[in-house]
């Protein structure tokens, strides 16, 4: 472990006598003036905005995240409750259309610092080699222009910094973590159980929780409320991951920050820094640089948001690509009834997976594949699988009454990159009259079929493991795409490298680049491309070489 | 999923006698709970009187969520307090419907629908129609699927009109003990997971054969 502490000591920088934020960092934070230009502004500090701030802090750029939230306190801000979590999302309006119109807000988004990883269950598999070029070897989706091996240095760096627990991994390139899996609770015996019976392969793992001491973060205390942000800091999130060592090393956090408008100054073509609104005052951010990681809807939003008379259809848009190929996965849960109480709210509810179905298949009528993992929804999650089936009233007080016994999978579908599923700006306009954004979205024919072969795997394995009923809700997981990575700009918004082909010192380090996305949960590949990027900054400035002052001048 | 009719006057299940988890209080564990989830968890049991809602508004909205979750006179969870108490600080879920208006007015328009349809059906407004006639009425409501209903898509009324019901009643302590769900877990955590294990403070299922589901099929 002592490689981690050297370049990223933020497990240490957390308090170790049981409160979770360390103050005296936030407090003694550097800040910026406004009309000082900084090396890089950057938009949200989530999983990409967050990492890119580390990266760069460490080598002495002058930086600034801003973020829309606030900048959390586990101790005070976040409770060991469904409802009352409700302030994690982003729950400014937005609109959703298209065939298979897809909710946002609670499953989907963040608001604050760490985004939406605060409140995501915490698994962290790492995309197959075969993710990133699903065009030309299975003939559907599209090829990104990087390669599995781009990657692979900066997925073992994030997993050795989050850190990761789980068992050795089979699957795509196979690899162990740096952290023993965890026990598993019911739900995870259950499915380990059925998985077994049926010969499919299912492993524990892999989860960004400590299982062990890690630094000043203590171990995981099994309490399930893993989606409602860990009160225990034993979950990674960028809030405790990233962020502490961005600060020590002279990053700016500006939270409750909304920015509204990228500047592009017509001259140069470059972009000059970020509007903003904090405190209902607009204020203009000077930067070098500026970098977006708001996340498939607010980053293509904020693009489409910023138009101007040199790019009149939003920024980066003369190819009408901003808002397109946004995916998201198909995520249908099975649940199965047993006689012996599983009480799958005990544990977290990331456990046990299987990527055994994750590649196509050539015996089958459908290309690509899916995930399958452990999924433990709390009650009022709980309420809508069965009030899904029909139920209401007496009828559903009675259903849920019985919930001590079930156990629950979800499958994550590889829903296909569509042209037409995409963002747009709806005339609806949010608090601070911005038009909100709109996204459509409507399944192709191979999505359903993902769907439908998910779901049977899901009842056999729960059937196997002895369930005398089993329940399905369909229901979708993650966003990515809206502004991909592709090899020109007819194709893409930014290039492999994280930069817009449009304007030269303006970088996109979110889940929006993603060109297509497997059925892994997104968060650990949005960190490795965001330290990528970094990566190439640090080596290769020339887009916005710092020239301005170093750190502490 | 399709929705299977008559399920809200079928079962033979009476709410109140919580026979499942027997002494089962999970709010008599409040002092295990940290300080700041408490007083969140705690607030529910006295919620602010409806301003979002007219009284007209509050009344139909009361039968309707007491159907929904078949609550009877005494000892209520108060669901239209939770709820009106949301829809009067904008806490949506952050999105909705092309074809639906905001959820605020979204719940404004179908209160009115559904008085609508009792006065054609009964004579009389939701409220004062027969506990019969209500549930007929938000049958009827379910049954329409993807079909239009006074100008809305009925499925996403009822999909509006469940997701804010369950998430108000599930959220209430109360309603934890009659599903054996213990509530705020931090900072004590679990120490017995796995199928069959139980904490001391949790309570066995007096009737694990009870599947609702078995014989259905």
């Amino acid at each position: 472990m002592h490689g981690v502490r050297d370049r990223n000591e933020s497990a240490w920088l957390i308090p170790g006598d049981g409160t979770r934020t360390n103050h005296r960092l936030r407090r003694d934070m550097r800040r910026f003036a406004d009309d000082d230009e900084i090396d890089l502004v950057i938009v949200g500090c989530g999983a990409g905005g967050s990492v890119l701030a580390q990266r760069l802090a460490r080598a002495g750029w002058r930086v600034a995240a801003l973020d829309a939230g606030p900048f959390w306190d586990p101790d005070t801000d976040w409770v060991s409750d469904e409802a009352g979590s409700h302030h994690l999302y982003w729950t400014d309006p937005r609109v959703i259309g298209g065939t298979d119109p897809v909710p946002l807000g609670s499953n989907n988004s963040g608001r604050g610092v760490g985004g939406s990883m605060v409140h995501y269950a915490g698994y962290v598999p790492r995309f197959h080699p075969s993710d990133f070029a699903t065009l030309s070897r299975d003939g559907v989706g599209a090829d990104w222009p990087i390669s599995y091996p781009d990657l692979r240095p900066y997925y073992e760096q994030i997993e050795q910094e989050l850190p990761v627990a789980g068992e050795r991994w089979p699957w795509g390139d196979p690899h162990g973590y740096p952290h023993r899996p965890h026990p598993v609770g019911g739900n995870g015996e259950i499915f380990l159980r059925g998985a077994a019976s049926l010969g499919i392969e299912a492993r524990v793992g892999p989860v960004a929780i400590t299982n062990g001491r890690f630094g000043n973060r203590p171990h995981c205390i099994y309490r399930g409320f893993c989606l409602q942000g860990c009160k225990v800091n034993a979950k990674a999130s960028p809030l405790i991951t990233h962020i502490p060592d961005a600060l020590a090393h002279g990053a700016e956090i500006r939270a409750n920050a909304m920015v509204t408008r990228i500047e592009v100054d017509e001259r140069t073509g470059r972009a000059t820094g970020v509007r903003y609104i904090t405190d209902g005052a607009e204020r203009f951010q000077r930067a070098a640089m500026v970098a977006v990681a708001g996340y498939s809807i607010e980053t293509p939003r904020l693009l489409l948001n910023s138009a101007s008379r040199r790019f009149p259809g939003g920024l980066c848009n003369d190819f009408d690509q901003v808002g397109r190929y946004l995916m998201v996965q198909g995520a249908p849960q099975t649940a199965g009834r047993f006689d012996a109480e599983v009480r799958m709210y005990k544990a977290p509810p990331p456990e046990v997976s299987s990527e055994e179905f994750y590649e196509t298949d050539p015996g089958r009528d459908y290309r690509r594949g899916f995930a399958i993992q452990n999924v433990s929804p709390l009650p009022i999650t709980w309420a809508e699988h069965v009030a899904a089936q029909g139920h209401w009233g007496r009828s559903l007080r009675e259903y849920m009454s019985d919930y001590v016994h079930w156990a629950c999978l979800g499958a994550l579908c590889e829903f296909l990159p569509q042209p037409e599923n995409r963002v747009t700006l709806a005339d609806e306009t949010d608090q601070y009259g911005l038009p909100v954004a709109s996204f459509s979205y409507s399944q192709c024919a191979n999505d359903r079929k993902l769907m439908r072969a998910a779901r049977s795997v899901m009842e056999d394995i729960l059937r196997a493991a002895g369930a005398d009923e089993v329940i399905t809700i369909e229901r979708y997981a993650h966003l990515v795409g809206g502004a991909r990575m592709a090899a020109d700009q007819q194709h893409g918004v930014v290039n492999g490298n994280c930069r817009s082909f449009a304007v030269p010192n303006l970088y996109i380090t979110d889940g929006s680049v993603l060109p297509t996305q497997g059925s892994a949960n997104p968060a650990l590949t949005i960190m490795a491309i965001a330290a990528r990027a970094a990566d190439r900054l640090i080596r290769d400035a020339r887009g916005g070489a710092p020239d301005g002052p170093g750190p502490g001048d | 999923m399709s929705a299977r009719p008559g399920r809200g006057a079928a079962a033979s299940w009476s709410p109140g006698q919580q026979t499942r988890f027997p002494g089962f209080d999970p709010a008599a564990q409040a002092s295990h709970w940290d300080g700041v989830t408490a007083e969140t968890v705690l607030r529910r049991l006295t919620p602010p009187p409806p301003k979002f809602f007219t009284a007209d508004q509050a009344a139909t909205a009361e039968a309707l969520l007491d159907q929904l979750l078949a609550q009877e006179s005494d000892q209520k969870i108060p669901l239209i307090e939770m709820i009106d108490a949301r829809l009067a600080t904008g806490e949506t879920d952050g999105w909705h419907y092309s074809d639906m208006p905001e959820d605020g007015q979204a719940w404004r328009g179908s209160l009115a629908a559904l008085d609508a349809d009792a006065f054609s059906r009964c004579g009389t407004s939701f409220a004062e129609a027969p506990g019969i006639d209500q549930m007929a009425l938000i049958q009827a409501v379910q049954d329409r699927g993807p079909g239009d209903w006074h100008g809305l898509p009925a499925g996403y009324v009822w999909s509006l009109w469940t997701r804010y019901a369950c998430t108000a009643y599930y959220s209430h302590p109360t309603a934890w003990n009659e599903i054996g769900f213990p509530g705020p877990a931090y900072p004590r955590g679990y120490k017995n997971a796995g199928v069959g294990k139980r904490e001391p403070f949790e309570v066995a299922d007096a009737d694990p054969g009870d599947d609702p589901l078995r014989g259905e099929a």
